[in-house]
């Protein structure tokens, strides 16, 4: 019969073989990766180049997704003494697998010559991999005791290379304290190792300490210490984009909850723009929050925001949020206010909603002035709906202050109850366009600037004489390090 | 129990009495003597020991902080009112075991309402920032945001009719340093809104009993309006016709600046 003919036959059993042979790579794909990664590592802390450690890292990160329990203690025996406190210490972490991939495994291992060298780093890079394994498995308990315990280790190591991974240790030790809600215990722990970073000159630790730091701070709303921190930290160029990117949008929520419209507004639009296409969630809270604070400083955001790839949804909220406030309708806004509560609420961005009322009443009464010259101070309260005992008296009141801002232009008419709109003069015979182009100029002009501070040079290329050979050479790592630089933004942190 | 802790209920004792019947000086001599007292205690902030009537000392030693806070605003000392709070403050945040005080939201709502009152508004928010949802529906505390909303959307009214519904009694010093604040914002404002006004009007909006106050007023805080036929006139002719000036220095150190940057372009 034709389905028992030998062709098909073995055409069902080579796709089987491929399946298996596919499914065998995909397991073990990982370790050759992660010896090359080990190698990088070892290089790169014997000549101190820390480039090596960070693209080794890198890397690291794209694996993430293969790691399983297995691959892992093939590596750890591969890497790690197998007697030493560490190894069992790692190794108690990992679920024990059944006897196959067992089998599997000591077979591979058993055709290397390992060679143990126990370098700091590889311990630490050790320490980070388990710990990234475990969160991914979402056994947060266990990933706080094994974070306990790497920071334990590095408080006695004090190497240059050592500081990129121990950047990472810090950020995964407070992520798995985030996850299971005792941020506060380990804010001590962080200050101290802040400091000792300072003492250390280890810049881009204190970085993410910093970040850190705040981000314990934010988390249960105590901006005052906060901004008493951020303050007095000392400050330096920044060595990690995402690091800056956190930085800056730490900084701009501080700034508005002081009430510092025009600095927030900075500061969450320049972490919005800097931050890597990938990192979606993290631009989409920045871009909530610079939607508020630039409705909160009077002005309206242009629709194209809200219509970004990917946001549209996470922004519906706000979206429908300035609609309210662009048209200046009281009841609309209190309508929108009440539907999307929860989302406010879970965004902490409901006080700051609650600040927007003063201003959806300025522009009902800016659009009010613009439309009618003459109107009774009755008819102002009814059009902007203001619920309260005493309308008329609020309305003037309302709008005597908005004159005094010079939020409107009129006058008033206390005895007959009027308000008056001046006539709008011609603006471009002010001096308006012209400070409105010097401010698009100057951040023109600083941007390029900070283009050109940021360009990168390899270190030590003025010191050696080049030969034609070491002259390639140089050209082809930079044509990585370019290659590499374009990957960055692929990188989760 | 503990003798110091007695030794201290009986002072405190006297400290209220004292206060009941109004003498205040020697309720503020009470106070240090209490406030020296409670330093030897090891169980309060910051260090925060367990000895065993740590909760009985605690207790003690808020009560004593509320009662020094209402008395500095019976002495109408802001100061020592902030001072006070502070020391409060940690009370509140880090129970350690404490009962809720029943005079932890009237404390709450005056330092809110004192920060307005200073003008402090970045404080106020960030102070608002750390209370749960759930303070905010207290009576006291809305009140302070209330009046917060109206003093921004400039319903001065509004404010000063909160004043008959104050929650607390000790809240009615400050409603009267906000109603001179808010006579001083309706002033700015009426001078840049209105051409004219009549004296009823103007004695009304600005909360003066007779003309002569309204005189005085003017006389002292705002001397260019003038009063003429039973009518304010506040000075907006001024404004007619502005000469355009350009404002020249401004321009050539921005163009020279635009010149510095376009030659540092390599």
């Amino acid at each position: 019969m034709a389905e028992n003919s030998p062709k098909k036959v073995i055409e069902t059993l080579a796709f089987s073989f491929f399946q298996i042979q596919s499914y065998l790579n995909r397991l073990f794909l990982s370790i050759p990766d992660l010896k090359e990664i080990t190698a990088l590592i070892e290089v790169g802390a014997y000549a101190r180049e820390v480039r090596r450690i960070v693209r080794a890292i890198r890397w690291m990160i794209q694996l993430r997704r293969n790691l399983k329990a297995s691959v892992l203690s093939a590596f750890l025996n591969y890497v790690l003494v197998p007697g030493s406190e560490l190894h069992s210490c790692l190794y108690s972490y990992l679920p024990k697998e059944d006897e196959q991939d067992m089998e599997l495994d000591t077979t591979t291992s058993a055709t290397q010559a390992p060679a143990k060298h126990s370098l700091p780093e590889l311990e630490i890079y050790c320490c980070l991999l388990v710990l990234i394994f475990l969160i991914d498995q979402k056994r947060y308990g266990e990933a706080k005791a094994c974070s306990s315990t790497s920071i334990a280790r590095l408080k006695n190591l004090n190497r240059r290379t050592v500081d990129v991974l121990s950047s990472r240790l810090y950020f995964y030790y407070s992520l798995s304290y985030e996850l299971t809600g005792d941020l506060a215990e380990i804010r001590g722990n962080l200050l101290a190792l802040h400091r000792t970073a300072t003492l250390r000159h280890d810049e881009l630790g204190q970085e993410t300490l910093l970040n850190l730091l705040l981000r314990n701070y934010l988390h249960y709303n105590l901006y005052d210490q906060a901004e008493k921190l951020r303050s007095k930290a000392p400050r330096f160029e920044a060595h990690s984009n995402q690091q800056f990117c956190r930085y800056l949008f730490y900084l701009g929520k501080i700034r508005t909850i002081q009430l510092e419209y025009t600095d927030a507004k900075e500061s969450l639009l320049q972490a919005a723009r800097k931050a890597p296409d990938a990192a979606l969630g993290f631009r989409v809270q920045c871009n909530k929050w610079a939607v508020i604070v630039r409705l909160l400083l009077g002005e309206i955001p242009e629709r194209t925001i809200f219509m970004q790839k990917g946001m549209e949804k996470a922004l519906m909220p706000y979206f429908e949020l300035t609609n309210a406030v662009r048209i200046g309708d009281l009841e609309l806004f209190k309508t929108v206010a009440d539907k999307f509560s929860s989302t406010f609420s879970s965004d902490r961005t409901d006080n700051l909603i609650v600040r927007l009322r003063h201003n959806v009443i300025r522009t009902g009464l800016r659009n009010i002035s613009i439309s009618y010259s003459q109107i009774s101070l009755a008819d102002v309260s009814k059009k902007l709906r203001l619920d309260s005992p005493n309308p008329v008296a609020d309305a003037e009141s309302i709008v005597a202050k908005a004159i005094r801002d010079g939020a409107i232009d009129a006058t008033l008419y206390h005895a007959n109850g009027w308000m008056v709109s001046k006539e709008t003069g011609d603006i471009y015979s002010t001096n308006e366009p012209q400070v409105a182009f010097n401010s698009r100029i100057a951040f023109c002009l600083n941007m390029h600037n900070e283009a050109e501070r940021a360009l990168r040079f390899p270190p030590n290329s003025h010191k050696e004489k080049e030969s034609a050979e070491k002259r390639r050479e140089r050209q082809q790592q930079e044509q990585e390090l370019a290659k590499h630089i374009a990957e960055d933004d692929d990188d989760e942190f | 129990m503990d003798p110091k802790i007695t030794e201290l209920s009986q002072l405190f004792e006297r400290f209220k009495a004292a206060f009941v019947r109004k003498d205040f000086d020697t309720c503020a001599k009470f106070l240090s003597q209490l406030k020296v007292a409670l330093t030897e205690f090891k169980s309060l902030p910051p260090l925060f020991e367990e000895t065993p009537n740590a909760i009985q000392e605690r207790t003690l030693a808020r009560d004593i902080y509320e009662h020094a806070v209402f008395l500095s605003v019976k002495i109408e000392d802001q100061e020592a009112l902030e001072r006070d709070f502070f020391q409060l403050k940690p009370y509140y945040t880090d129970t350690h075991g404490l009962q809720p005080s029943t005079q932890e939201q009237p404390i709450l709502g005056l330092n809110l309402l004192r920060l307005l009152v200073q003008n402090r508004i970045a404080e106020f928010h960030t102070e608002l920032e750390l209370l749960p949802s759930s303070a905010l529906e207290n009576p006291c505390i809305k009140h302070a945001i209330e009046l917060e909303q109206s003093f921004m959307e400039g319903a001065y009214n509004r404010v000063l009719s909160a004043r008959q519904t104050v929650p607390h009694e000790t809240y009615v010093y400050f409603m009267d340093l906000l109603a001179k604040t808010v006579r001083d914002e309706i002033a700015g404002c009426s001078e840049k809104a209105y051409d004219s006004l009549s004296i009823n009007d103007a004695r009304q909006m600005l909360l003066f009993s007779s003309d002569q106050d309204l005189v005085k007023y003017i006389e002292e805080e705002h001397p260019e309006w003038e009063i003429r036929n039973g009518f304010v006139f506040f000075q907006r002719a001024k404004e007619s016709t502005p000469c355009k000036e350009i404002p020249s220095l401004q321009l050539i150190n921005q163009t020279l600046s635009y010149a510095r940057e376009l030659e540092r372009i390599v």
